[in-house]
């Protein structure tokens, strides 16, 4: 069924490869960020295998220290910037439009734009390795080891022109899904009715657009300065180094929340679901996601409290620092307070989903005490900082991300992941992590200081050294569990059905994988679930007013004996006559995002290929621009709806047949079963109007719109 | 009222918040990271200018007023041919259009050979001080802003020359138009801040 259906965009003329390539399809490209971002992710912690491995024994000799310099800047580089940040976007890709009733995102050719310069950019800073010279500073580069007179080779330039790319793609990214919810929800999918991994997502992308663009100018001030001698970061010429710690945490805190809003999003999707109880509170989870965001912007300085900033400087980042534990102790409390009473099913999702909870707190927890400026001194650049901040990205963000995949895998491929070999997962992972993480605090606070690349033997930090490798090692297998569980799902693995957990929102309501164009009619939405309100007629949410305020298991079908009764039949929303709407096959984006790689080769390599990238360059952006499919006119004057959403008839560039789609869901040129979705309640004739201008509402709604 | 089946759309469904489009809403989020670029250069500069713990207040090289006083005249003027071109289409009037944009890209053109007279005369480099990094560093990256808007409302106006844009169909002309703006916006900013303070 996953074969099929992927094959289905392509026409029969093309190779299965190049349907990938010039793919515009918001899943297909989901797909690609996540298997990308994963294999960097397998990149990234072989790095940190590696690490591990060279600091079990005290003198040890296996990296040296330029090597290791090497290889934890890029094992921080890789995890931040080329992992986790994009595996949420490609979560947020293929989610996003899903959930929000929508066919693809505002922009699918920048969305294809995006993913190919992260590629690129993920490329071009591992090319440095070939060059010899990965960037060795840190993930964070603080000047003035990174300017020319300490830094003479290209390692810095690597990092700066490779982060420039990578900037370009997120805040590309971001545009697309701001644009994206704000623009293509479904008819009647209000802001309070938006899925909170929605919402998450929402936020992130805000964080994204004002956060990145410090971290460029950073970058690009620290590369005048490298290759113009301009003296921004060197005091001597009246510039100062600080300056770049002030710019690259206000980007990198921001960054922080970047990278964990979208695991609170797919926590909020997972806990309900497998706990049978809607989200309890959800204004609230949502605002406190805002006012995360929006804190974000203030505890930047924290860190750099060890710097000798002014009291008043001190007590205001500290105190900011600490007020942002309150919102994420509303979400945890929400989570746990869905989850009291509910009828939990241990699946590996809510496996990783608790643990998330657990770990995270732990996380959260060291971050207010190195909010604490006394403590901080103390604990700033040791272990104890490690530990903190991996409790946060891999206790928190990672373990959601696995959160994640064991619960959407269903819906992305058809199949289940085996939940044997998850639990299997579940438990290397929590022990090894935990073996890996929690005695760093402790190494920390005994004075090892982080990024020494050994150690005497006589420091008495042997044992945990060596413990904390053996955690890691069992991390690694854990990792490889997981592959194998991936690997022997996708060929045999259970099928899954449109809805195999019986959820409540919308991506659930197609078929799993989804077809090219999402759905044939807009699924109704007239609360948070509405998924919920339309397997279950006689009690739905729009009638008991906002989601939460039920207590208790919400339908009693599910307790007796333990046994969960087979969930009921969902409305599958992509049946029907498909229009020709569907995703637009090109290479336009493709070749810009590898002109602008060029150009970044051509700056360190050669100037001549610099011209011919930019050349190359504007060729593809006007090629781009040119070849924007005709857009017909809106049915009314000044009405925004419907202009320029038709998209033109399969042409040679829309690589569509009809009949071959129809072979996967069972439309088109194959047997009509039925017009209209078997599930669903016939409709009254006057609810067929096309494009109705205002949404439907339900009885008893409200919110704004 | 049955709370499942819908309408069969024959086309994406949109919403428009604040009665804005997606392609504006796109569009001003683009300029919207373009000016937090020049937001964060800005906060470099103050904060090497006046709050920076390190260095030594920041030594200002002789600053000449006139031509560039000349120039943000230019250049604001532009903003408003600019506006007055885009108001045109409203009423389908084509050549105005056409003929605000020529006049509008003048006078970017104008505005760009007094920053290249100013460049190519000043007392001061990039390297010279921290004054001149600042300098050359914002007016230059505001310099390329406006050459790409020029640009872009050269093309415009290529295609608007072949009929391209209607009343109806206003919105390339427009974001060109919101663009130019913004550059003006951000150049009234770094003259207030790199000449007269």
């Amino acid at each position: 069924m996953a074969a099929t259906a992927i094959a289905t965009v392509a026409p029969a003329t093309q190779s299965r490869f190049l349907a990938w390539v010039g793919t515009t399809d918001h899943k297909r490209i989901g797909i690609l960020y996540l298997c990308t971002t994963f294999a960097f992710f397998l990149i990234g912690g072989i790095e940190a295998l590696l690490m591990r491995l060279q600091l079990a024994v005290a003198d040890n000799t296996l990296l040296g220290p330029d090597a290791y310099n090497q290889i934890f800047t890029m094992h921080g580089t890789t995890m931040i910037f080329l992992f986790m940040m994009p595996v949420l976007v490609g979560f947020g890709n293929y989610l996003v439009p899903l959930m929000i009733g929508a066919r693809d995102m505002a922009f699918p050719r920048l969305n294809m734009f995006s993913y190919w310069v992260l590629l690129f950019g993920g490329l071009f800073l591992y090319a440095s390795f070939l060059a010899g010279a990965a960037p060795d500073t840190g993930w964070f580069s603080y000047a003035p080891l990174t300017v020319t007179t300490f830094s003479p080779n290209h390692n810095i330039d690597f990092w700066i022109l490779g982060l420039e790319l990578l900037g370009v793609s997120s805040i590309a990214g971001s545009i697309n899904f701001l644009t994206t919810i704000l623009c293509l929800r479904a008819p009647g999918m209000s802001f309070g009715r938006m899925p909170l991994f929605v919402w998450m997502t929402f936020v992130t992308a805000v964080l994204t657009l004002l956060a990145m663009p410090s971290l460029s100018v950073a970058a690009a001030l620290l590369f005048l300065d490298r290759h113009l001698g301009t003296g921004f970061y060197s005091a001597a010429a009246g510039g100062d180094p600080l300056l770049w710690q002030h710019l690259f945490w206000s980007f990198g805190h921001p960054e922080v929340y970047i990278l964990i809003l979208p695991a609170f999003g797919i926590i909020s999707e997972v806990v309900p679901v497998f706990s049978r109880k809607p989200l309890f509170g959800y204004y609230m989870v949502a605002y406190s996601g805002v006012a995360i965001g929006f804190l974000s912007f203030t505890v930047w300085a924290h860190h750099m409290f060890a710097v000798g900033l002014p009291l008043a400087a001190q007590v205001f980042f500290a105190a900011s620092s600490m007020t942002i534990a309150v919102p994420t102790a509303i979400k945890i409390f929400n989570w746990i307070a869905t989850m009291w009473h509910g009828t939990i099913r241990l699946t590996a999702a809510m496996h990783f989903a608790i643990g998330f909870i657990g770990n995270f707190i732990i996380g959260g927890l060291s971050g207010v005490m190195v909010a604490v400026v006394p403590f901080d001194w103390q604990a700033t650049d040791s272990y104890f900082v490690v530990a903190h901040m991996h409790y946060v990205m891999f206790g928190g963000s990672m373990l959601a991300v696995f959160a994640g995949t064991y619960y959407w895998f269903p819906k992305i491929t058809g199949r289940r992941l085996g939940e044997g070999l998850g639990l299997v997962h579940v438990v290397l992972t929590f022990f090894g992590f935990n073996l890996t993480f929690l005695p760093m605090h402790l190494l920390g606070l005994m004075g090892m200081p982080r990024r020494v690349y050994t150690y005497a033997p006589d420091q008495g930090w042997d044992i945990i050294n060596f413990a904390e490798t053996v955690g890691a090692v069992i991390l690694g297998i854990g990792v490889l569990v997981f592959l194998i569980n991936v690997f022997r799902s996708l060929r045999g693995g259970q099928r899954a059905g449109n809805d195999p957990w019986d959820a409540w929102t919308l991506e659930w309501a197609t078929t799993s994988p989804p077809p090219p164009w999402n759905f044939i009619t807009h699924p109704p939405v007239h609360s948070a679930r509405p998924l919920w309100d339309a397997k279950h007629p006689e009690d739905p949410d729009w009638k008991r007013g906002r989601s939460g305020s039920r207590v208790g298991v919400p339908h009693g079908s599910e307790v007796d004996g333990g046994q969960p009764s087979p969930p009921p039949p969902g409305p599958s929303y992509s049946e029907g006559e498909p229009t020709p709407e569907l995703p637009e096959h090109t290479y336009w984006p493709l070749l810009l995002a590898a002109s602008l790689a060029a150009v970044l080769v051509g700056v360190l390599v050669h100037v001549a290929l610099m011209v011919a990238g930019l050349v190359v360059a504007v060729y593809a952006l006007l090629g781009w621009l040119l070849s924007e499919r005709p857009r017909t006119p809106s049915p009314g004057a000044g009405d925004e709806r419907g202009a320029g959403t038709a998209r033109a008839l399969p042409t040679a560039r829309t690589p569509v047949s009809p009949s071959r789609e129809g072979e996967s869901v069972g439309v088109g040129h194959a047997p009509v079963r039925s017009s209209r979705p078997s599930g669903s309640v016939a409709v009254p004739p006057n609810l067929h109007t096309p494009l109705s201008p205002r949404p439907r509402e339900g009885p008893g709604e409200r919110g704004p719109r | 009222m049955s709370a499942s089946g819908a309408a069969v759309p024959a086309t994406q469904h949109r919403v428009a918040p604040f009665g804005k489009s997606l392609d504006w809403w796109g569009f001003a989020l683009f300029v919207l990271s373009e000016a937090w670029i020049f937001l964060n250069l800005v906060a470099a500069y103050i904060y090497l200018r006046w709050l920076s713990p390190a260095s030594q207040p920041m030594a200002l090289p002789h600053r000449e007023l006139l031509l560039p006083s000349i120039n943000t005249a230019i250049l604001l003027g532009s903003g408003v041919v600019a506006h007055w071109a885009n108001t045109g289409l409203d009423r389908d009037d084509r050549r105005r259009l056409c003929g605000g944009f020529i006049a509008t890209i003048v006078l970017g053109l104008l505005f760009l050979a007094g920053q290249g007279w100013e460049y190519t005369h000043a007392s001061f480099t990039p390297q010279s001080s921290i004054y001149g990094a600042c300098f050359f560093t914002l007016t230059g990256l505001h310099g390329l802003h406006v050459a790409v808007g020029a640009v872009f409302l050269l093309v415009l106006l290529l295609r608007a020359w072949g009929g391209a844009f209607s009343s109806e169909h206003a919105f390339p002309v427009q974001a060109g138009t919101l663009y130019w703006h913004f550059v003006d916006a951000v150049w009234v900013v770094l003259f207030t801040l790199l000449y007269l303070i």
